[in-house]
């Protein structure tokens, strides 16, 4: 029998001493683990190194960082209880990193050993979560709370690229890049390579494609505006804000003042800090494309909120929402444009390339003998051609601008859509690892890496 | 003769639906293609602490008959199995007939509309 010691290995970010919080096990001793399955997590920080001026620490503005650990083989784990005085003070940095530290053992070790350099060494999974509010600040398990960008990479030895996958999209986007058990653990273990991933939450505005290329556009001077607009409205209004208005107005401030499209990445290493451009790629769902976006009166910006997050709102911005701007429709060809002119904005400034998860546009419950029932346009009316219209528009689009296709509504017809994908938009497991192996094969076949 | 309209399955998952939009009234002839009720189906039940997988469909007539009994109100909930109306052959009301069969009907997934229930209570 086979047994490995696992240790954390490597971690740098020099002038900085890296604290780590006590191991949080996410699996029981004895417990069967896959290679590359994450069994365990630490809350890290970095404090200056002795000597070393003062000033802001890289990654200040994620609150939330975590590695959590997967062995490289798979194996029988044996967990060490010994390095950790629990309860709250196992969350705080009460140990600088040292990569010999062992948390546990593996036994029964598979055979992939020998093929391993370091088999003991743990995999680390760095996940990192900007606050929507330092409020949010709920210290319990991999990233807690409500932030408005999550994130995370396998914090891997030097030897390639890390590119960026940006997702920017509703639950069949976010499902697949950020998973719906432990944040950002089931995708990464089906991800080999070096890749971080980024999820921004479509709260409380639609991503769809006028409002995205509005918040690349717009300037420090029209955020400014906004911003006094809003506090105009909320100050001087008929009805009295109360505490659910302000909090929807900041995080919707937040939203309109910022394209994470431009944001930049630190990420930790084996070997140091490294700096990241602006995200390669951007995933994107044609779900959000709705119909209808509120247009400002006055300042001609566009927002759109899903019916369920209106509710969130209090009175007054319900009342701002329902005088200060005009529904505008949109059609077919509209939405259409809209990306073109996205698309093309997005490789202009920052070189991304844009991803698109098609709709699933058939059903099996239908059994419609006559459209007379139907209003025309029959894609204003039944969902099946309106998700059929709008992927075609998608494919026609293709002929014309360089982005790729996820055909969503092929992978949900072989796997039976009423099992995998009952409501069109949120996937089941399987679906979301086929819609995930495609968007990787995807990345891997598209030649626009870049480090920065 | 008589048939009845009850909430079957539209999709393995449902429990129920509500009541969106109704078209038909009491004592009206309904022929092949006239809409029924506009219904909504969300699979947390009402209960959504996430983003609700609500599904909105259209209750369509596949077959000429007369709507005798409504049992059905705008906004009302109700679950798989439940009678929703209950419909005849002829002009008649066949009063407490035993059922011949269940109404023969199309469903189709529609898009969110104004007209329906949900539509005003926010």
């Amino acid at each position: 029998m086979t047994t490995l010691a696992l240790s954390c290995g490597p971690l740098e970010a020099e002038g900085y001493v890296i604290r780590r919080s006590g191991m949080h096990w996410l699996r029981d001793d004895g417990y069967v683990c896959r290679p590359n399955e994450v069994v365990g997590f630490c809350n890290i920080s970095l404090e200056q190194a002795s000597g070393r001026r003062s000033g802001q620490l890289p990654l200040a503005s994620e609150m939330e960082l975590h590695v959590a650990f997967a062995p490289r083989i798979g194996g029988r784990l044996r967990v060490s209880h010994g390095n950790s005085p629990g309860g709250y003070l196992n969350n705080l940095g009460l140990h600088v990193w040292n990569p010999n530290d062992v948390f546990g053992y593996l036994e029964d070790a598979s055979h992939d050993e020998a093929a391993i350099a370091d088999p003991g060494e743990l995999r680390l999974l760095m996940i990192a979560g900007r606050r929507m509010s330092g409020l949010a600040d709920t210290n319990i398990g991999i990233l807690p709370g409500w932030h408005s960008r999550s994130r995370a990479w396998w914090c891997d030895r030097p030897g390639g690229d890390l590119s960026t996958l940006l997702c920017l999209g509703l639950c069949d986007a976010a499902g697949v890049v950020r998973g719906n058990e432990t944040p950002f653990v089931e995708a990464f273990e089906a991800i080999p390579s070096p890749a971080q991933f980024v999820y921004v939450p479509d709260h409380p505005i639609v991503p769809c494609a006028p409002i995205l290329l509005e918040q690349l556009m717009r300037s420090p001077a029209q955020n400014e505006t906004l911003a006094a607009d809003l506090s105009a409205a909320l100050n001087s209004g008929s009805v009295v804000p109360n505490a659910d208005d302000w909090m929807f107005a900041g995080a919707l401030l937040y939203s309109l003042q910022n394209s994470p499209m431009r944001d930049k990445y630190e990420v930790l290493t084996p070997t140091g800090l490294r700096n990241l451009g602006p995200a390669d790629t951007i995933l994107l769902s044609m779900a959000a494309e709705v119909r209808s976006v509120l247009r400002h009166k006055k300042l001609g910006y566009s927002v759109q909120i899903l019916r369920h997050r209106q509710t969130a709102a209090g009175p007054a911005i319900r009342s701002w929402l329902s005088s200060a701007f005009e529904p505008v429709k949109r059609t077919v060809k509209d939405v259409q444009r809209d990306y073109r002119k996205l698309i093309d904005a997005v490789a202009a400034q920052t070189g991304a390339r844009v991803v698109i998860l098609n709709r699933m546009s058939t059903s099996g419950y239908e059994d419609i003998t006559s459209y007379s029932a139907f209003d025309a346009p029959l894609g204003d009316t039944l969902e099946n051609i309106s998700a059929k219209e709008m992927n075609l528009m998608l494919h026609d689009l293709a002929e014309e601008c360089d982005f790729s296709i996820v055909d969503v509504d092929a992978i949900a017809a072989d796997l039976g859509g009423s099992e995998h994908l009952p409501d069109g938009i949120h996937h089941s497991a399987a679906m979301q690892a086929m819609v995930r192996s495609e968007i990787m094969h995807i990345l891997s076949t598209a030649d626009h890496t870049t480090s920065n | 003769m008589r048939h009845e309209l009850r909430l079957t399955k539209i999709n393995p998952n449902m429990n129920a639906a509500v009541v969106e939009t109704i078209y038909a009234t009491t004592g009206s002839a309904l022929k092949v293609g006239d809409r029924l009720c506009d219904l909504s189906v969300d699979l947390s039940s009402g209960f959504s602490q996430y983003c609700p997988p609500i599904s909105y469909f259209r209750v369509v007539v596949r077959e000429k008959v007369w709507l005798q009994k409504l049992l059905i109100v705008p906004g009302g909930s109700y679950d798989v199995g439940q009678l929703m109306a209950v419909f005849s052959t002829e002009q008649d009301d066949p009063g407490e007939e035993a059922p011949a069969r269940l109404l023969r009907i199309t469903t189709a997934g529609i898009a969110h509309h104004s007209g329906m229930w949900s539509a005003g209570d926010r």
